[in-house]
């Protein structure tokens, strides 16, 4: 069975600093897999290489076999490839409803001079989408907020608008960057039946957590990395029990909570 | 269990009902929309209550909200500081005028053409254009207006008429109907207006439209969502240049004399900021632009030549006092 994706002796750098080194990993049709590592270890970085925000300096990415190293973003999506980011990237002046939308961007049909003379076809497509936007805000709990400014809404709600924008385009696999950041325990445990039902309707979910409770309960398979190399790679069970693991990332985790008590 | 799928539905319906947004787009009519259409309409009688020179002030206020409103395309919804515009009315009206003048052309004939080639420029400079920060863009597009004026001046090809221009253009007719009175001229103007106001309304709810928004808020997310950065940008070039070239076309029959003085630097300078000042991206911010720097400068003729003193003034007051324009864009629910 080929890989959904895969990564081969990825690298990047930036000016003299090796970012990413030589990393290497696969993410299986149906598998939910964490991408963990102490910060700047390079996991946004490679996120980005995968959406095809950075052309990697070396390495190939493959989706379903196929070379995708260096495609534009927009070639990205295309394949089915559907981000969120660290830091929320929603459209600022705009809706709920009009950031969720956006994600149906790709399966909107009409030409851009239909859209000019509202043609009938036009009309029916805008009617489908929006249609299929409401459903998607209903199944993520925000059919309520629809028409709220999506930027004025509190954080943990803003990550779930930013989600539905990802998953109303019916993506094949979806990349999250940090999606338990800012969330309160609450919110972070319905993230995990939210990645869990995700996974269920057919979509491979990749992700970068901090929050272990996240990844070491939600994921099947861990890659961690530490200054852009991978460290260890297995099931969370084997990562948990990893003495590499422990020392660079675990270890790092208990001295900065002693530096902060 | 019929209860629990009937509230459902119920839900279903209050959050479809309930949201302005979509309520809107069902029924394809909002209020502002009938106070405009009725505005227009009401326009259609300016030659009935005013005299000729008001009627010509008010065919140029019409000619000029084409133009500012094919301006805010590329610089309200793009995003693109295009800062050279009347290079793409200069084409227009040079199309109109070498066609009609030179040739014999019909004037209505000369208006697909004036269109499709002012939009061919555009998309063709876009090219190399667009993928240029928003001062770089600004610069470059100044750079075009230049090498365009020079262009005309100098008797491009021999059919533009040097710094002179051109002059003796016919009247337009239309199945042996002649457009000679003042009035016609406006009517016809006026008619063209409320197809490009039809358009730019048609185009905040494509898809098109919404794709220039997410481009100018953020473009890396709209990316990552598939959003062809490049292609919607050089459509937006496009259909922004075609529409000034139908305005030039007008321009060039009003005033039945073409030269390069009119498509100057400083009149894209103009129409850039009637969108800045107007407000970005808002049909009526560009038409409240447009008048006030085209149609109140009429009225207090006696002080015509402050004309961009007055602007002038009014363009620092907004900008440090209003910034998002005199009538901005509603932010929500487009």
């Amino acid at each position: 069975m080929t890989a959904l994706l895969e990564l081969r002796d990825i690298g990047i750098s930036f000016g003299g600093l090796r970012a990413v080194d030589e990393l290497s990993f696969t993410v299986a049709q149906g598998q939910i897999v964490g991408l963990i590592g102490p910060n700047g270890a390079g996991k946004t970085t490679v996120f980005n290489m995968i959406t095809g925000v950075y052309l990697p300096t070396d390495g190939e990415i493959l989706w379903q076999g196929t070379r995708i190293t260096g495609a534009p973003p927009h070639r990205v999506a295309m394949l089915g490839i559907r981000r969120t980011f660290q830091t929320i990237r929603l459209f600022s002046e705009m809706s709920v409803f009009e950031n969720v939308r956006a994600g149906c961007h790709l399966r909107a049909r009409q030409h851009w001079w239909q859209g000019l003379l509202a043609l009938p076809a036009q009309m029916r497509e805008e009617a489908a989408l929006a249609e299929r936007t409401h459903e998607v805000l209903r199944r993520l709990d925000l059919a309520q907020v629809a028409d709220e400014s999506a930027t004025s809404l509190p954080y943990g709600m803003q990550r779930r608008v930013e989600l539905a924008r990802t998953l109303v385009g019916e993506p094949r696999l979806i990349i999250l960057d940090e999606p338990a950041a800012g969330l309160n325990d609450a919110e972070s445990g319905a993230l995990n039946e939210t990645i869990f039902a995700i996974r269920d309707s057919g979509i491979t979910v990749l992700l970068v957590e901090h929050d272990m409770n996240v990844v070491m309960n939600v994921t099947d398979h861990i890659v961690v990395i530490n200054f852009g190399r991978k460290i260890a790679e297995g099931s969370p069970t084997e990562i948990r029990n990893d003495p590499a693991v422990i020392e660079a990332y675990l270890g790092r985790e208990d001295s900065d909570a002693e530096e902060a008590a | 269990m019929p209860p629990p799928a009937k509230s459902a539905e119920a839900a279903i319906a209050e959050s479809i009902s309930g949201t302005p947004t979509q309520a809107a787009n069902r029924s394809g009519f909002r209020r502002s929309e009938a106070i405009g259409l009725t505005l227009w309409v009401i326009g259609f009688g300016v030659p009935a209550v005013l005299n000729t020179t008001w009627v010509s002030v008010a065919a140029i206020f019409a000619i000029y909200a084409i133009t500012a409103l094919s301006e805010d395309v590329i610089l309200g919804r793009g995003g693109m500081f295009d800062m050279g515009h009347a290079v793409y009315l200069g084409i227009g009206a040079y199309v109109t005028a070498i066609l009609n003048i030179e040739f014999g052309w019909p004037i209505f004939a000369t208006m697909p053409p004036a269109i499709l080639l002012s939009a061919a420029i555009g998309a063709l400079l876009a090219g190399p254009l667009i993928r240029l920060r928003g001062d770089y863009l600004l610069v470059a597009t100044i750079g075009f207006n230049a090498i365009f004026v020079l262009a005309m001046e100098n008797n491009l090809a021999g059919v533009t008429g040097g710094s002179d221009g051109l002059t003796g253009l016919d009247v337009p007719s239309l199945f042996g109907l002649q457009f000679v009175s003042q009035s016609a001229m406006f009517w016809l103007d006026w008619v063209l207006l409320g197809v490009v106001l039809l358009l730019m309304r048609n185009l905040d709810r494509c898809e098109l439209g919404r794709t220039l928004r997410y481009l100018k808020q953020d473009e890396l997310a709209a990316t990552t969502l598939g959003v062809n950065a490049r292609a919607s940008k050089t459509v937006a070039f496009a259909i922004g240049a075609g529409l000034a070239g139908l305005a030039g076309s007008l321009f060039a029959v009003q005033l039945s004399t073409v030269g390069p003085s009119s498509f100057v630097f400083t009149e894209s300078v103009t129409l850039f900021a009637i969108v800045i000042v107007g407000g970005q991206g808002s049909i009526p911010g560009v038409l409240l632009g447009t008048a006030l720097m085209f149609v109140v400068p009429q009225i207090f003729r006696d002080f015509a030549q402050y004309r961009y003193f007055v602007f002038g003034i009014a363009m620092v007051a907004v900008m440090v006092l209003r910034p998002q324009g005199l009538w901005p864009r509603r932010r929500i629910a487009a």
